[in-house]
């Protein structure tokens, strides 16, 4: 280290203004150097000149300063350090280095994959590899619920020392349930929430009636989304006053949830109102059922959440606006009760009615209001299916994979089987879709796998190297697809058919490809299922 | 057995590194094969036929058919990645042609040298020429370090605080003028000066201490044949007047040990120059070595070095006061645990201080700290051992990386000290045991 300032000082007035000007004798130093220093400067017979004289002591402290080198004095505590880790790493050198590769650069849905199977074989992360995988729960929010369970406490340890980690950095792992609330990161709190919700569900509303005045927005309709767990009749009088919270994200997550208890007094009050609407009419002999919009808004509308003013952009009119509202607030179940029409009928005459975008707008935001459906309320899988077999020629924004997505697994598997095996859905696109329903901590089953592989590989076999180089769509997915298929799948893709004159990017993406599965065959064979 | 971690360090760059990554396929590699000497593949790149890869471990040294200018390439390093993570498909054991052929003509090439140098030796050259062509050099080397005193003595007549770009171009100008007089390494002390002008809030002190370093070698200079042997080699060294390395291979302090490798660093240095810096310690003679290599234009090193790995050779060390660089002769790597140093700091520093004070113009120390916590706080990582604090040089994501393989426990770190901070190059936590981290290269 550099001798302390003060031993420069004295000499600093000479050298900044320059000993021209600056005529005063040089002052003296304690000690050794002081005594070095004075017979350099000042001693004859060579005395030298003032600017000398300032170089020479500049020459005696730069070199005495360098021998003395010492670390700075350190008197302050040290922090704790981390506490042993409960979870053992891996000790797999060949499978470390593959993590190592597929943290840094491989598909998400790898890392999904390799933080669920640690997590089922009760292993942490490599400690090499906690930065980079801590890193990439920064970017990805969605990876951070699989991640935080495999970061050991090592992990949680390091989370802590950097803001940008601080999503991971709560508690730490060993600590009580209660810290997990008390001081515990967002998702933290919410996976509390969400268990207490379990064991009992009238302490967590009450818990969550107490914190909720004290958070932000965001927070709140996060937390507030955890009652969807064992939800009851017993919440319905809280969250109806909730209908009237400042944050519109609050009052859409409590909308929402109540309508998944049409006995609750606003589902009524709003099922009564489109009772009104939606009338069978007699003409000749047939019964149809007609819909008509509201002709002016009511008194009542504000407090039930139903907005009269037409936001600027809306590409509904303005009553068909107030029809949609009301569409939305009431639950799909509503409408086979009381036309006693299926889904499928529904949709039909829907189409054939003036206010179709209105309706359909609205049944979708009642099917995606509360997309995590639990045991306790109904999946509508009938109107899924419904949209899915004849998706409607307007009226939707939505892609029909987000509705898919609402399905149970095996029967978005049955659906897309079907359209793979009667050869009417080019493949990419359906890959496409499968891939973007599909979720990233979840592999394919193993028959649907096999589908996917050997339509692959027939499409492959015609020629491969033309395939890979002129279906963009193909190639791009292709990563992503071998980390979904199933492990048992996998195995005909580990070697893709490579050519000679493969362009980069080509040549990056069958990398990529071949690396996730030879890391994934690793995986599987050092933690088997 | 070489680490995934010390293969990767062998890499000249990241993308290399990382390239030879996405190399570490099975299908990818035809062919692979391994003898006690080396270890052969044949890679599937591109081109219609495999590239022929090929290590020789006693090195280790690269060769591979691909047209990359990066040495080692990404088929080497990958090579060496297969071997590590999948052995049992090095199944060929008899070198093909193009394996053996290398390998015997490397072995006659190290003979040729041998044979060139002992020519070289017995031919007698001109002692008298020389002396009178070194005469020379040191005279206008002398006339140089005149001027320059003249000219630093006026520089702080003026005052450093009159310094403006202006004036500052005559620093340069002087910087070349000492290049000119073949003392290239004044001029890039005066060059570095220069740069140190205005940076930084202490930069008054640090200018001083530049100065004051740069006086020192003046006045040395001007003394010169009245000083030892040892400095006036340093002095050499200082005007970057480089040593004879056949010299020091033949005349130079020899001594043999089994030398643990303490850490090593390479350093981009202009566009084309790549330095590295490995640091020995000898388990019999205590001692340390520092070897400096350079590479040009991304050809790498011929010989690879392990931290944590164990070489038996002899070092022949530069002639100078510092007695730290040196030359490694006929190494063989080991196949032994690690035999790490555990001097308590104040040794350390007791040994820095004789070597600075015998040599001051020694820029980088080698440092072990035992037993040290490093800490991150805020803005700056530091290494607390022994109640004294030491600023640490590290990238982000070494830092990180250092962190969670310490998690707040004593480590033993390995660094280069420059005077200010300690550049970390090694970190261990037991005596005979491999590095739980590296420094990354850069």
């Amino acid at each position: 280290m550099n001798a302390p300032a003060s031993v420069w000082a004295p000499l600093l007035p000479a050298a900044m203004v320059g000993t021209d000007r600056h005529a005063a004798a040089l002052p003296s130093w304690p000690g050794a150097v002081g005594r070095l220093l004075e017979q350099a400067t000042q001693a004859a017979p060579d005395a030298p000149d003032a600017a000398t004289a300032v170089l020479r002591a500049s020459a005696v402290l730069a070199a005495c300063a360098q021998a003395g080198a010492q670390g700075a004095q350190w008197t302050g505590p040290l922090p704790t350090p981390c506490a042993d880790d409960t979870l053992p790493e891996p000790q797999h050198a060949a499978l470390n280095a593959l993590m190592a590769w597929a943290w840094q650069d491989g598909p998400p849905r790898l890392q999904h994959e390799l933080c669920v199977v640690m997590a089922r074989a009760g292993h942490r992360l490599p400690t090499a590899l906690l930065p980079v995988a801590l890193d990439q729960g920064r970017r990805a929010i969605a990876l951070r619920p699989w991640l935080l369970p495999v970061l050991g406490t090592r992990g949680l340890w390091l989370a802590a020392l950097r803001d940008e980690w601080h999503y991971a950095a709560g508690v730490v792992a060993e600590d009580s349930d209660e810290a997990r609330w008390t001081d515990g990161t967002a998702e933290q709190r919410q996976a509390f929430l969400a268990r207490e919700r379990v064991q009992d569900p009238a302490a967590a509303r009450e818990r969550l009636v107490q914190a909720l005045p004290e958070l932000g927005a965001k927070e709140r309709a996060e937390l507030l989304g955890t009652l969807a767990v064992q939800l009851s009749e017993a919440d319905a009088p809280w969250l109806d006053t909730l209908r009237a919270d400042r944050s519109r994200e609050v009052r859409q997550v409590a909308l929402g949830l109540l309508l998944r208890l049409p006995g609750a007094a606003h589902p009524t009050r709003a099922a009564q109102r489109l009772a009104a609407l939606v009338r069978q009419e007699r003409a000749l002999l047939l019964k149809r059922w007609v819909v008509q919009a509201p002709e002016a808004p009511g008194e009542d509308w504000k407090a039930d959440n139903l907005d009269a003013a037409r936001p600027q952009q809306e590409s509904l009119g303005e009553r068909a606006w107030w029809l949609y509202q009301m569409v939305r607030q009431v639950p799909l179940g509503w409408w086979a009760h009381h036309t006693g029409m299926t889904p499928a009928e529904l949709l039909r005459w829907a189409a054939s009615t003036d206010w179709t975008e209105a309706l359909l707008r609205g049944w979708r935001d009642v099917l995606f209001a509360a997309p995590h459906a639990t045991a306790h309320a109904t999946p509508h899988t009938d109107w899924c299916r419904a949209l899915l077999n004849d998706w409607p020629a307007k009226g939707l924004r939505d892609e029909s994979s987000a509705v898919l997505a609402l399905l149970p697994a095996a029967e978005r598997e049955q659906h897309w089987l079907r359209q793979l095996t009667n050869g009417k859905a080019p493949l990419a696109p359906l890959l496409g879709q499968v891939l973007s329903a599909w979720p990233l901590h979840e592999c394919l089953s193993e028959e649907f796998s096999q589908a996917v592989v050997h339509a692959l590989q027939h499409r492959l076999r015609q020629s491969a190297a033309g395939v890979l180089r002129d279906d963009y769509l193909l190639r791009s997915l292709l990563p992503d697809l071998c980390c979904a298929l199933h492990p048992r799948a996998m195995a005909a893709l580990a070697t893709l058919p490579r050519s000679d004159d493969e362009t980069p990017s080509v040549a990056t993406t069958l990398h990529t490809a071949t690396q996730a599965i030879a890391t994934r065959r690793a995986l599987h064979a050092h933690f088997p299922t | 057995m070489l680490t995934i971690e010390s293969i990767l360090a062998m890499a000249p760059d990241a993308a290399s590194a990382k390239a030879a990554r996405g190399l570490v396929a099975p299908a990818q590699w035809p062919l692979l094969g391994a003898n006690a000497q080396a270890v052969w593949g044949a890679c599937q790149g591109s081109g219609a036929k495999p590239y022929q890869t090929q290590v020789d471990l006693n090195g280790p040294a690269f060769r591979c058919s691909c047209p990359s200018r990066k040495f080692p390439c990404k088929h080497g390093l990958a090579l060496l990645l297969m071997r590590a993570q999948h052995g049992p498909l090095f199944t060929a054991q008899e070198a093909p042609a193009w394996v053996s052929e290398w390998l015997a003509s490397r072995s006659d090439k190290a003979q040729k040298k041998e044979e060139t140098r002992a020519e070289k030796a017995a031919t007698p050259v001109d002692p008298q020429a020389t002396a009178k062509r070194e005469a020379l050099r040191w005279q206008r080397i002398t006339a140089a370090s005149a001027e320059l005193q003249r000219w630093l003595a006026d520089q702080l007549a003026r005052g450093l605080g009159s310094l403006n770009p202006e004036v500052l171009k005559t620093w340069h100008t002087m910087a070349a003028r000492l290049v000119d007089a073949q003392a290239p390494g004044l001029g890039q002390r005066v060059k570095e000066a220069a740069l140190g002008i205005h940076a930084g809030e202490d930069w008054p002190e640090r200018s001083l201490h530049r100065l004051g370093l740069l006086q020192l070698a003046c006045e040395a200079l001007a003394r010169r044949e009245h000083l030892g042997a040892d400095v006036q080699a340093d002095l050499r060294t200082l005007v970057g007047w480089p040593h004879d390395k056949a010299e020091v291979q033949d005349s130079g302090e020899k001594c043999t040990d089994q030398w643990t490798v303490l850490g090593l660093i390479t350093d981009d240095r202009d566009d084309k120059l790549t330095e590295r810096r490995v640091w020995l310690q000898g388990a019999a003679s205590g001692r340390r070595a520092w070897l400096l290599d350079h590479a040009f234009a991304g050809k790498g090193f011929e010989q690879a070095w392990t931290p944590g790995a164990v070489v038996q050779g002899t070092m022949a060390y530069f002639a100078g006061a510092a007695g730290l660089r040196a030359l490694a002769l006929d190494t063989q790597v080991l196949n032994q645990a690690p035999q790490w140093p555990t001097a308590a700091l104040g040794d350390e520093w007791q040994q820095l201080a004789r070597r600075s004070a015998r040599s001051p113009w020694v820029g980088l120390h080698p440092l072990v700290l035992c037993h040290a916590v490093v800490l991150h706080t805020g803005q700056s990582t530091r290494a607390v051992a022994a109640q004294q604090s030491l600023a640490l040089d590290l990238g982000d994501a070494d830092t990180w990386r250092l962190l969670a393989a310490t998690g707040g426990q004593p480590v033993n770190l390995m660094g280069e000290w420059d005077g200010q901070q300690l550049r970390v190059l090694t970190a261990w936590t037991a005596p005979n045991t491999a590095p739980v981290w590296q420094r990354s290269a850069a």
